[in-house]
C-alpha cells in the first residue's frame, strides 16, 4: 500500500518537476530570440501607434482578403508588407483562453495566420499561449485520479462524480453557472445555440478545480459514469438527429474563429507524441485537459460516447461514413479523439480495471500492475482498438516508471 | 429548556445555512446531490413598532377576534435565490426556483 502510493507519488512529482521545466523549451522553437508573449489585441495596438507597421498591416490584410496564397506570394508589394510585419509583435503574438476580447484577439490572430498557412491543413497552430502548469494543479490533478489519495477502501465506495457536484453546488459561483447552464439545456424544446452559450461560460468563468472535476471524475460504477456523460446534458448539447460526416463538422468548425482555434489548441496539446514518455506534447496533461473542455459548447463538442466503465470513449458528434476518398484523413481525424493515448492517459484512469482486481491497492499501481503482470490479463478486455491504445500508452509510461527506478 | 429559547432569542434573525442532500427536502427528488439551504431565524423582538403594540392591545381588548393577526414581526426571506438544478437518480436535471433565502428581514 505505501509502495503503491509512493509509486504514484513518484510519477506526479516527475510530471511536475518536467512542466517546471518545460516552459522554457515549451516555446523555444516558436520565437525568433526570446520575447515575451504578447496578446494580439496590445501587439494590434503597438502596430497601430507606428506608421510603417499599421501601413503594412492595412496591406497585408488586404493581401489576404482574396485567401489566395499563391497570388499574394507573387505581389511584391505584398511580400514586402510581410518582411515587415514579421518583424512586429503582431506576427508572434497570441490570445489567453477566457481573456476579454477574445474574439477580437483571435479575429486578429486570424487575419494574418489564415492566409499564410493556406486554411486547409490537417493541423494548425494554437492561437494560445502555451499552457504552463503550476505545481498545485498538478497535485490537484493527482488527486483527482488517484481518489483523493486516502485510504482506497473509502474512495472505492464514494463516487467523484457526486463529490463533485456537490463542491460546485457549495461554491456561490460554481452553482449559480451550472444551474444556468442547466436550465437552458434542459428546457423541452432544447435551442442548442442558448445551451452552448451556457455551458461556454461555464467553462470560461468558473475555475478549472470546478469543471475539471465534474468533467473528469473518475468512476467504479456505472451510475457515476452515466452521470459524468451527462455532465453537458448531451441530448441538447451534442446528440443531434443525425450524424454529420467529421470532416464537414471540421469545415463548418474552421468557418468560426473561437471554435477554430479550440481546436487548434486541442490538437497542440493533445496530439500524441512519441518523443514524450507519456503521449501527451511536453508531458503535459492538464494543457490536454484543458483544450478539451475548451471545446465544449462549440461545434465540435466532444462527449464520453456511454456510460461504459471498462474503456473511455470521447468523440465529437461526427462520423466518417460518406467520406469519400477521404476517408483516411477522417479517420485519422476522429482517432485524436477515440484513439489518442495522450488524451486517454489524461482523463480519468481506473475505470473496469478497479472493479476486478485486489481493492487492496490503490489505483494507480493497479493501472500500471495489471498491464505488465502476466496471467493478470483476464483484467485486460480484449474489446476495442481504444482499448489497445490505452495499454500500449500506459506500457509507456510504465516502463518510463520502471526505468526511473531502476536508475 | 427556557434557557435555550432564551439564548436563541439573543441572536438576531439572520441567514442561516445548511448542507441537505436533495432528497432530505421532501421535495419529490430522489437526488444524492448536496445543496446549500439557507433559511432565515431569529429573533424579532427589536424590530416591534407602534403598530404591533397597538394590534396587541386590540387584541386583548377583544376589539380583534374573528381573524388571525399576527402581533410580532416575523423573521422571514425578504429575497430568494434563483434557482438550483441538480441530476436525479434516473438521470434526468431538475431546476428549482426560490428553494434557498438570499436575505432576511423582520417584516
Amino acid at each position: 500500500m505505501i509502495l503503491a502510493n509512493a509509486f504514484c507519488l513518484f510519477f506526479f512529482l516527475e510530471e511536475t518537476l518536467r512542466s517546471l521545466a518545460s516552459p522554457s523549451s515549451l516555446q523555444g522553437p516558436e520565437l525568433h530570440g526570446w520575447r515575451p508573449p504578447v496578446d494580439c489585441v496590445r501587439a494590434n495596438e503597438l502596430c497601430a501607434a507606428e506608421s510603417n507597421c499599421s501601413s503594412r498591416y492595412r496591406t497585408l490584410r488586404q493581401c489576404l482578403a482574396g485567401r489566395d496564397r499563391n497570388t499574394m506570394l507573387a505581389n511584391k508589394e505584398c511580400q514586402a508588407a510581410l518582411e515587415v510585419l514579421q518583424e512586429s509583435p503582431l506576427y508572434d503574438c497570441r490570445c489567453k483562453r477566457g481573456m476579454k476580447k477574445e474574439l477580437q484577439c483571435l479575429q486578429i490572430y486570424w487575419s494574418i495566420h489564415l492566409g499564410l498557412t493556406e486554411g486547409e491543413e490537417f493541423y494548425e497552430a494554437s492561437p494560445y499561449e502555451p499552457v504552463t502548469s503550476r505545481l498545485s494543479d498538478i497535485f490537484r490533478l493527482a488527486s483527482i485520479f488517484s481518489g483523493t489519495g486516502a485510504d482506497p477502501a473509502v474512495s472505492a465506495k464514494s463516487n467523484h462524480c457526486l463529490d463533485a457536484a456537490k463542491a460546485c453546488n457549495l461554491n456561490e459561483n460554481c452553482k449559480k453557472l451550472r444551474s444556468s447552464y442547466i436550465s437552458i439545456c434542459n428546457r423541452e424544446i432544447c435551442n442548442r445555440r442558448k445551451c452552448h452559450k451556457a455551458l461556454r461560460q461555464f467553462f470560461d468563468r468558473v475555475p478549472s478545480e470546478y469543471t475539471y472535476r465534474m468533467l473528469f471524475c473518475s468512476c467504479q460504477d456505472p451510475g457515476c459514469a452515466e452521470r459524468r456523460r451527462q455532465t453537458i446534458l448531451p441530448s441538447c448539447s451534442y446528440e443531434d438527429k443525425d450524424k454529420p460526416n467529421c470532416l464537414d463538422l471540421r469545415s463548418v468548425c474552421r468557418t468560426d474563429h473561437l471554435c477554430r482555434s479550440r481546436l487548434a489548441d486541442f490538437h497542440a496539446n493533445c496530439r500524441a507524441s512519441y518523443q514524450t514518455l507519456t503521449s501527451c506534447p511536453a508531458d503535459n496533461y492538464q494543457a490536454c485537459l484543458g483544450s478539451y473542455a475548451g471545446m465544449i459548447g462549440f461545434d465540435m463538442t466532444p462527449n464520453y460516447v456511454d456510460s461504459s466503465l471498462t474503456g473511455i470513449v470521447v468523440s465529437p458528434w461526427c462520423s466518417c461514413r460518406g467520406s469519400g476518398n477521404m476517408e483516411e484523413e477522417c479517420e485519422k481525424f476522429l482517432r485524436d479523439f477515440t484513439e489518442n493515448p495522450c488524451l486517454l492517459l489524461s482523463l480519468p484512469q481506473e475505470q473496469g480495471l478497479k472493479a476486478n482486481s485486489s481493492k487492496e491497492l490503490s489505483m494507480c499501481f493497479t493501472e500500471l500492475t495489471t498491464n505488465i503482470i502476466p496471467g493478470s490479463n483476464k483484467v485486460i478486455r480484449p474489446n476495442s482498438g481504444s482499448r489497445r491504445a490505452r495499454s500500449s500508452a500506459t506500457l509507456t509510461a510504465v516502463s518510463f516508471l520502471i526505468l526511473k527506478l531502476a536508475l | 429548556r427556557r434557557r435555550a429559547r432564551a439564548r436563541s432569542g439573543t441572536r438576531p434573525c439572520g441567514l442561516r445555512e445548511l448542507e441537505v442532500r436533495v432528497s432530505e427536502l421532501g421535495l419529490g427528488y430522489t437526488s444524492d446531490e448536496t445543496v446549500l439551504f439557507r433559511y432565515c431565524a431569529g429573533a424579532c423582538e427589536a424590530a416591534a413598532r407602534v403598530y404591533d403594540l397597538g394590534l396587541r392591545r386590540l387584541r386583548q381588548r377583544r376589539r380583534v377576534r374573528k381573524e388571525r393577526v399576527r402581533a410580532q414581526p416575523c423573521c422571514r426571506p425578504t429575497a430568494y435565490e434563483d434557482e438550483v438544478s441538480f441530476l436525479d437518480v434516473h438521470s434526468r436535471y431538475h431546476t428549482v426556483h426560490e428553494l434557498s433565502a438570499r436575505e432576511c428581514a423582520c417584516v
